[in-house]
């Protein structure tokens, strides 16, 4: 999923959850650290059941499943295959690794030790 | 044989350097080749009329060469040379405004792009100023080998004489005005000091960063210059090659990146948090015309538009196109997928790489000197970056550091004696190399040190939370 993406998501439940729980949250940062997105995630559901405030349950659901990792990488043959020419799969997914050897960070490291 | 041995090569090619920079009077420090232009008059001779009057009864003699800036007779200079000097001094200017500023300004976080342009702005305007004031005189005139001497401060004597039909030309380059060569000569050193820039976005005092990069050309820029590229330079006399500043702008501000970066320290949350970059789109478009204006860069270098400025823009693109491909490849195999920053960087890596290499080698070398530039300094930005511990924040050490390095090495192993008449040396190059790196890193950390005690280097913590468009200009981007 693109960044901008899981940054729409991050912000409309910024919005829901101030204006349904009070609590103030950081977008940006909703965006881009798994952990504290999971504690929106709990923090938003909780308050849904509480509540009762169904959209909030709704928008954390989309929520978990933008910030899940990304799937581990398919096996090297594969993507030889896949990157020489070979007709028999599928085409990548987008967003899904497309190396000769198979990723080797996860996703989420992107940027964290540096831009490159 | 006498690649791998300085001791009887080095010092005889520098003094074979030094005879040949005095005598023959159109060459350049970084051409090593007699130009087809017509040869320069000093303005101490009695005019072009008597030459021209011995002349015509005699075989022509060689007119005495300029040693030092000096005035001639205007019909001297080359028009073509003079015309393609202004236009490469124009490319050069542009990959700096707007290309490094579009470049370093997509790669920071989005609360620091103004101030990362603002910063390669006013680093353009001030550098400027210090260069016409003093820096043009220590690095481009004749004076001891470490620095060069008065005699143009103030730009005083870059005279256009129209009555008289004399102007001044430089030893270096007389056959164009000297007030285009020192303009060219200015383009690098702007350039030079607004790559440093990128090793300390985000975190530095705007008016520390001026303070620093004012002292740093002076102080560090200009005498360097003047080694490599003044013929009476000491590393010019050793033998150095350098053809556009492999050594004098890549290890140079790659090494006073990687100083800043430690002095400074790393920004609040390097390590912990995604740094994401504001927009690759710009960094890109930065991208494209560093690698335009690389060709005033390198083929100006040759200071005519002669056979050999060909040459040298052929290898350029090569190089650099072989550096993208190459840091492609290295990305997509060791992370999963190639991206447009790799694909960028790779292609600064390459043209970086060619960069003292541009006037001595064949098209096939480039391929190599991009090839391997690609993969180190796709090394350097990643594995070397983490082994550093530095937060050198846009890979100005491991981009234009190691791409100096192994572009300045590889330059003493591929020159090419029927293009440039000189061959090199890898031990003589690795001298060069390393005395641009001591003296660059000493002297940065020095002034870095006198930065820190006058006005303090960093922003305070919740100026750089904040960010330092709003901090340090109070002003931001639109959404």
């Amino acid at each position: 999923m693109l960044n901008s993406e899981k940054l729409a998501i991050a912000a409309h439940l910024h919005v829901l959850l101030r204006r349904k729980t009070g609590r103030v949250t950081d977008t940006e940062w909703m965006a881009s650290n798994t952990e504290y997105a999971a504690e929106i995630v709990r923090f938003a559901r909780a308050s849904a059941q509480e509540d009762g405030h169904a959209d909030l349950g709704e928008w954390a659901a989309k929520l978990e499943l933008a910030m899940v990792p990304v799937p581990p990488p398919r096996p090297a043959r594969e993507h030889l295959f896949g990157v020489i020419g070979g007709t028999t799969k599928p085409a990548p997914l987008p967003g899904a690794s497309d190396s000769l050897f198979g990723s080797s960070e996860s996703e989420a490291h992107r940027y964290v030790r540096g831009i490159r | 044989m006498h690649r791998f041995g300085t001791k009887w090569v080095a010092p005889w090619l520098g003094m074979w350097l030094l005879a040949w920079s005095l005598t023959a009077p159109a060459q350049t420090a970084t051409s090593g080749t007699v130009t087809d232009a017509t040869p320069a008059v000093t303005a101490s001779a009695p005019a072009a009329a008597p030459t021209e009057a011995a002349a015509s009864d005699s075989p022509p003699a060689a007119p005495p060469a300029l040693i030092k800036p000096g005035l001639v007779a205007q019909s001297s200079l080359n028009a073509a040379d003079t015309a393609w000097m202004m236009t490469s001094t124009a490319l050069v200017l542009l990959m700096t405004l707007p290309g490094i500023a579009l470049f370093y300004g997509g790669m920071v976080r989005k609360k620091s792009v103004i101030n990362t342009m603002a910063s390669v702005v006013a680093i353009a305007s001030l550098v400027s100023l210090l260069w016409f004031a003093v820096g043009y005189s220590l690095a481009f005139t004749p004076g001891s080998s470490w620095l060069g001497g008065a005699d143009r401060l103030w730009f005083s004597g870059l005279s256009y004489l129209k009555d008289a039909g004399l102007v001044a030309v430089s030893h270096v380059a007389p056959n164009i005005p000297e007030s285009v060569y020192a303009m060219f000569q200015l383009t690098f050193a702007i350039i030079t000091a607004t790559l440093v820039v990128g090793a300390f976005v985000e975190r530095m005092r705007f008016s520390a960063m001026l303070l620093f990069i004012g002292l740093w050309s002076i102080v560090v820029y200009a005498p360097i210059a003047h080694w490599v590229w003044e013929p009476g330079g000491w590393l010019v006399q050793m033998g150095v090659l350098d053809f556009a500043g492999g050594s004098v702008v890549h290890i140079n501000a790659g090494m006073s990146g990687l100083v800043c970066a430690y002095m400074l320290g790393a920004r609040k949350g390097y390590g912990r948090e995604p740094f994401e970059p504001f927009n690759l789109g710009l960094t890109m478009a930065g991208a494209g015309l560093l690698w335009v204006g690389w060709f005033g860069f390198n083929a100006g270098s040759a200071v005519a538009s002669d056979g050999r400025a060909g040459l040298a823009m052929a290898v350029t693109h090569i190089a650099a196109s072989a550096g993208a491909m190459a840091w492609m490849l290295g990305e997509w195999v060791m992370r999963g997928r190639p991206s447009l920053l790799g694909l960028c960087s790779g292609l600064v890596a390459g043209l970086v790489a060619i960069t003292p290499a541009a006037g001595f080698i064949t098209p096939g070398s480039a391929v190599i000197f991009g090839g391997v530039a690609g993969l180190a300094c796709y090394w350097g930005a990643t594995g070397l970056k983490r082994m550093l511990n530095a937060d050198d924040s846009l890979d100005v050490f491991g981009v234009h550091g190691i791409g100096g390095i192994v572009g300045s090495l590889m330059t003493g192993y591929f020159a090419n004696k029927n293009i440039s008449g000189v061959t090199g040396s890898v031990a003589t190059q690795a001298l060069g190399v390393l005395a641009v790196l001591v003296y660059s890193g000493l002297m940065s950390w020095a002034l870095l040190w006198l930065t820190k005690v006058i006005v303090g280097l960093r922003v305070d913590e919740n100026s750089e939370l904040t960010g330092l468009d709003v901090s340090q200009h109070r002003e931001h981007l639109g959404t």
